[in-house]
């Protein structure tokens, strides 16, 4: 726990923040200086993601309350796993995750509420844990890629990915990606199934097994570059990141839906900077962070009150337009469908 | 700890002093070799015998042994390490010797060249042979034009081509191990041998190739345990389709979550290896010991 020690200027600030905290939104936390020596440790995405979260969020958030945050690169299961290692005892702080880990999280005990947020409060429900133990900051919208060039008319269902002239030029996650999970889910509702009947899922997949399938991210950009490829099954923010390095892709909507990925945040259960996380947490839901993240990323805003300009909102859903797939069912069936694609699929 | 044997029966007294000395000088290397390997080690081990009640069980090591999925991949695994150690070997053995007989004042600059894939990042390396290997790349392109194939080849997500891209990484390996040993044998007695009827070529393999068998042994031993429990080359290169255990060590510790199954496959690699190492080192010093 962390002990705390009563001096002259803990007094005074506290004084302070008292009388400041009637004009102030959301409690202390954009009080300047309030967290004057703290160290904040968040997990993150990694590579340019990390930069522009860094940039659209802890960099101001350091420079008004005197945090230092650092952001760890690692993906949303690895940070998990190491949530678990570190259960009771944790040295992360804050937690960011895009494949549904928050759930599991709560539900094993690792994460305490965030506290104090208002922006939160004003957030939808769907996009909240109910006990303020997790929030959702942004959402990725799931659906086509493909080459431009290739398609004449853009893809529009995933039952593309099943057009006899298309056979040895797609592409899709192994399940071990959490987009490779959701591609399966999304197969079974297509052709009649759901997250309780996968069956008709493994069933249609079975078919592309002798397409290509990818580990990470990191190889879209040889698959569409080199690995002549023209269709896979990934997200908004990866096509746009792509597209900059210029390649002829483009994300499409497909007819059944798009899956939705939630970006969370959530707090380590006896995180030593739980406040600061708290703080944090708040300040990427501000309309301006989102607007950021929004141009950086392509991800969706979750603060109904973020306003995107015109041009950009072209290129990011709106989150009424985004379905989403039942998570705790998925990481109940994770493991099990784990086991039966290393059999049935990656043969 | 034998070189204090003979002192011990010569004079008892300075030989127990000797032998705590030898306690001492070893007692840091063991501790730190206790604490940070042995132990841990001995915790994984346990790991895998655990039941979700925490009561002891085999039920684990009966799920990998009797089920022909992971019994594919504990073999693709060890068909990689083999194949990668036959490949290192069959161009590292000419490139050795011949860089240690070498008389140029290059011989050391080649030398260091043949190191440089040491040098750079495996991730790195790996992004470099995925260029090449998919169905559009050089290889392809090159296997083509020799005539070997008739249309696009793809290696990548393959093992082959991660015995490849393996391949390449730990010639080096192979060479530095070689090269140290192939340098310590005289060409003298290529020489004497020649001189007492034997053709060039016979006096190699008697002489040389004899003499050089501990650099082959560690060279091979090295570039299999290096190849089997390499993580980032098969992840990139083979991919799913390819998975070996290391990949399936990592998804089952970071996806799955199933710590207790991940300690088994680790403890079967582990083991595995040890008995393919005794085998191989009793083979080489047989074959030997019958001449």
């Amino acid at each position: 726990m962390h002990t705390y020690k009563f001096t002259r200027r803990t007094l005074l600030s506290g004084a302070a923040a008292l009388v400041a905290t009637p004009l102030l939104n959301s409690v202390a936390f954009s009080q300047a200086g309030a967290f004057q020596g703290r160290t904040l440790v968040s997990s993150g995405f990694g590579g340019s993601t990390m930069d522009i979260i860094g940039d659209a969020v802890f960099n101001n958030f350091d420079a008004e309350t005197g945090a230092t945050t650092t952001q760890m690169p690692m993906q949303s299961n690895a940070a998990f796993a190491r949530m678990t290692a570190e259960a009771g005892n944790p040295q992360i702080d804050m937690y960011q995750f895009s494949g549904g880990q928050e759930l599991d999280a709560k539900q094993n005990g690792l994460t305490q509420p965030i506290e104090g947020s208002a922006r939160m409060e004003s957030l939808p429900a769907d996009m909240k844990d109910p006990d303020g133990n997790w929030v959702a900051w942004a959402v990725i919208a799931e659906g086509l890629v493909y080459r431009t060039d290739k398609f004449d008319e853009p893809p529009t269902s995933y039952k593309d990915f099943f057009r006899p002239e298309l056979k040895g030029h797609i592409a899709f996650p192994a399940i071990t990606n959490g987009y490779g999970v959701d591609f399966l889910v999304m197969l079974a509702k297509t052709y009649g199934g759901d997250e309780d009947n996968i069956d008709p899922g493994f069933e249609a997949m079975a078919k592309l097994k002798d397409e290509t399938i990818f580990a990470a991210a990191s190889d879209i950009p040889t698959l569409f570059g080199q690995g002549d490829i023209w269709l896979m099954p990934y997200d908004t923010g990866n096509t746009y990141k792509n597209q900059q390095a210029g390649l002829p892709i483009a994300f499409a909507t497909p007819e059944e839906g798009s899956p939705a990925v939630k970006i969370t945040a959530c707090i380590a259960k006896g995180a030593p900077n739980a406040d600061v996380a708290s703080a944090a947490i708040d300040r990427m839901l501000s309309p301006e962070a989102q607007v950021k993240i929004a141009e950086g990323m392509r991800w969706t805003p979750t603060n109904p009150e973020t306003v995107l300009p015109d041009e950009l909102s072209k290129h990011v859903p709106n989150v009424s337009q985004l379905a989403s797939l039942d998570r705790a069912k998925i990481n109940e069936n994770r493991a099990a469908w784990i086991e039966r694609w290393n059999r049935e699929i990656a043969l | 700890m034998t070189t204090a044997a003979p002192v011990l029966n010569e004079n008892p007294s300075r030989g127990r002093s000797t032998s705590l000395v030898v306690v001492l000088l070893l007692a840091p290397c063991v501790l730190l070799y206790a604490i940070f390997f042995v132990w841990p080690q001995i915790a994984l081990l346990m790991l895998g015998f655990r039941a979700p009640d925490g009561s002891f069980t085999l039920d684990l090591y009966t799920k990998f042994l009797t089920d022909g999925y992971y019994l594919r991949l504990l073999w693709r695994t060890m068909v990689m390490g083999v194949a990668t150690t036959a490949i290192t070997i069959l161009f590292g053995v000419p490139l050795a010797y011949l860089l240690a007989r070498m008389r140029s004042r290059w011989a050391l600059f080649l030398l260091v060249m043949t190191t440089f894939p040491l040098l750079v990042s495996a991730v790195v390396r790996s992004f470099g042979w995925m260029v090449l290997l998919y169905r559009n790349g050089f290889v392809s392109d090159l296997m083509q034009w020799l005539y070997l194939t008739d249309a696009p080849t793809q290696l990548m997500y393959t093992l082959p081509g991660t015995i490849i891209a393996l391949a390449q990484v730990l010639l080096p390996i192979m060479v530095l191990s070689l090269y140290a040993v192939f340098r310590s044998i005289s060409p003298d007695l290529e020489l004497a041998a020649m001189s007492l009827g034997a053709s060039p070529a016979v006096a190699l393999w008697l002489v040389t190739m004899k003499l050089a068998k501990g650099g082959l042994f560690s060279g091979s031993l090295l570039v299999f345990s290096m190849a089997i429990s390499s993580f980032a080359t098969p992840s990139l290169v083979g991919g799913p389709r390819a998975a070996v255990m290391a990949t399936s060590i990592h998804d089952l510790t970071m996806t799955v979550l199933d710590w207790n199954f991940a300690a088994v496959q680790a403890t079967i690699l582990l083991v595995t290896v040890l008995i393919l190492a005794v085998i191989y080192g009793r083979l080489l010093n047989g074959s030997a010991a019958a001449r």
